[in-house]
């Protein structure tokens, strides 16, 4: 769960600073926003340094959350929940 | 101890273990004040090859409340890096090492500096400077002192810093007060009792990892002055040390990367606040969370659990402690609020209502230039814990005392304080190799071939 306090908002103003991999984060982030079901990947999108994560956080409730640069954002998608857990080899939740 | 492996995660991860946090006006250049916050708790001075270094992999911070609302307006950052100069040998250096350049120094240790205020954006004050080696022995740092000096580095922003291995300067008669809260002098009167002793302090050849910062007065008050009024709200400062790591690691081969936000994994402001105050079911939450968090321990504070075991441990001797059932409001001020004014002559370090553990100090009040007194406030030197907390401070027999009851006739003046208070100590007086009268103020670490066992 995000943190809504004022020092969670100063480490993330500050640790994005230099930080090449968040702009890694956008590209991804839109293909999950709000919206049901897989969308064209950029393929000139930039490959950023370090890994970028996502996570089925709530099966139940299509959630998934995504780690890239030093921010991580859950959304809600069903449709990609159910391909990790289908490419994961385990039975999707409808 | 203080905080050294006080919680069952951290402990497992001692490059991120915030072990002390220290804050005072500094006694040789009074218009500043001296941070330090302490990392790898206790390191035996000869554990080499691989000698003991910062995580590259963790985010070390200092915060500043200056305007009490117990969230920080200034936060100073240190990331560390690890260079190799010669992949091709085991050992850490391949001759002695001379300076902080010198090729026989192989594995070293760089970092960085940044501040960020009132949630702006960073501003890296410093790159790529030089921590000091560990101190290995006679042959390989045979003028340590010299490369410890060399590590003190002056920012054009004003601060001072330091990064490196130093000797720690906490002090506790560990093995007996984890033998259910024992203490040598007065065992004669414990529960299972054994003839009175005298204290030992295991930490005396021990070494840590030290961070520590001097920043002028002026660049952490929120309106740039240099309080002089003790009473003025806008005098008192909270401070507090913590750690952070990335939420995912990620482990291939022989390489680990990180992803996503800093999570914080160790934090500190009052010694001793996690480590006795707190239940161990509930410490690795304290931890994560920030002091704006606090109010949820607040009761751990209000009816403490060593205040209810003294009774317990040593039958007869605290009756009135063992009869006093109300909410200790004197260590809920001590810990969690500040003093306010009116209570101890002369002293206020109150930032305010919310409760949440920080070092609390009054920048205007004087350093103690002469026989400054190790129990601080207690011990009627306004310069000491809890204003702040100086590195000699003996703030075990200040904290043991508070909670044996001690300060409750600060706050209720029908409270009679039992005798045996009296003999509730560390009974510890440190070596005078344990500190020193400069920045960074804790003195030089112990080498590993003068101090081979620990």
């Amino acid at each position: 769960m995000e943190r809504l306090s004022r020092r969670s908002f100063v480490k993330i103003a500050g640790a994005a600073t230099g930080a090449a991999a968040l702009a890694a984060a956008p590209p991804i982030a839109r293909a999950a926003i709000g919206e049901e079901g897989a969308q064209p990947t950029d393929p000139t999108a930039g490959v950023p340094e370090e890994p970028v994560v996502a996570y089925v956080r709530d099966a139940e409730r299509g959630e998934v959350s995504i780690a890239a640069g030093t921010a991580e954002h859950t959304y809600r998608d069903r449709a990609l929940v159910q391909r990790l857990l289908r490419t994961a080899g385990r039975k999707g939740v409808s | 101890m203080s905080s050294h492996r006080e919680a069952p995660a951290i402990s497992q991860d001692p490059v991120a273990d915030n072990a002390d946090t220290y804050a005072f006006v500094s006694p040789d250049d009074p218009t500043t004040v001296t941070i330090i916050t302490n990392y790898v708790p206790l390191e035996g001075p000869p554990g080499g090859p691989n000698f003991f270094e910062f995580g590259d992999d963790v985010l070390y911070s200092v915060y500043v409340d200056n305007d009490g609302d117990a969230l920080p307006e200034i936060e100073y950052q240190f990331r560390f890096r690890t260079t190799l100069q010669n992949e091709d040998t085991f050992l850490y250096n391949t001759g002695p090492i001379r300076s902080l350049t010198d090729p026989n120094w192989n594995k070293r240790q760089l970092y960085s500096v940044s501040v960020i205020r009132s949630a702006g954006p960073a501003e890296v004050l410093a790159n790529d400077l030089a921590c000091p080696p560990c101190n290995i022995g006679p042959r390989s740092t045979p003028n340590y002192d010299s490369l410890a000096a060399a590590a003190v580095h002056r920012l054009p922003s004003g601060e001072t810093v330091f990064a490196g291995q130093r000797n720690d300067g906490f002090f506790v008669d560990l093995g007996a007060i984890f033998d259910l809260g024992d203490i040598r002098e007065i065992q004669n009167l414990h529960l299972i009792p054994s003839p009175a002793g005298t204290s030992v302090d295991p930490l005396k050849s021990l070494n840590i990892h030290s961070i520590a910062l001097k920043v002028p007065i002026s660049l952490l008050m929120r309106d740039g002055s240099v309080p002089s009024d003790p009473a003025s709200a806008k005098a008192v400062l909270g401070i507090w040390g913590g750690a952070s790591r990335r939420k995912v690691q990620i482990r291939e081969g022989s390489s680990t990367k990180g992803s996503g936000p800093w999570v914080q994994v160790s934090r500190l402001g009052n010694p001793l606040f996690n480590e006795v105050i707190v239940p161990v079911g509930d410490k690795d939450r304290w931890n994560a969370v920030d002091p704006i968090e606090d109010v949820g321990f607040e009761q751990y504070v209000n009816q403490p659990e060593l205040a209810r075991l003294l009774p317990v441990l040593y039958p007869g001797a605290f009756p009135n402690l063992a009869a006093y059932t109300k909410d200790r409001a004197d260590l809920h001020a001590i810990l969690l609020t500040g003093i306010p004014g009116g209570i101890v002559p002369g002293f206020q370090n109150f930032t305010g209502p919310k409760p949440a553990d920080m070092l609390r100090l009054n920048v205007a009040i004087s350093p103690t230039s002469s026989n400054p007194n190790a129990l601080g406030v207690v011990g009627g030197d306004l310069a000491g814990f809890p204003n702040g907390r100086r590195v000699f401070d003996d703030v075990v027999s200040i904290e043991l005392k508070a909670v044996a009851g001690a300060t409750i006739p600060l706050v209720d003046a029908s409270y009679t304080v039992d005798g045996a208070v009296g003999a509730v100590s560390s009974y510890l007086k440190p070596g005078v190799d344990r500190y020193q009268t400069t920045f960074p103020y804790l003195g030089s670490p112990h080498d590993g071939f003068d101090t081979p066992s620990s």
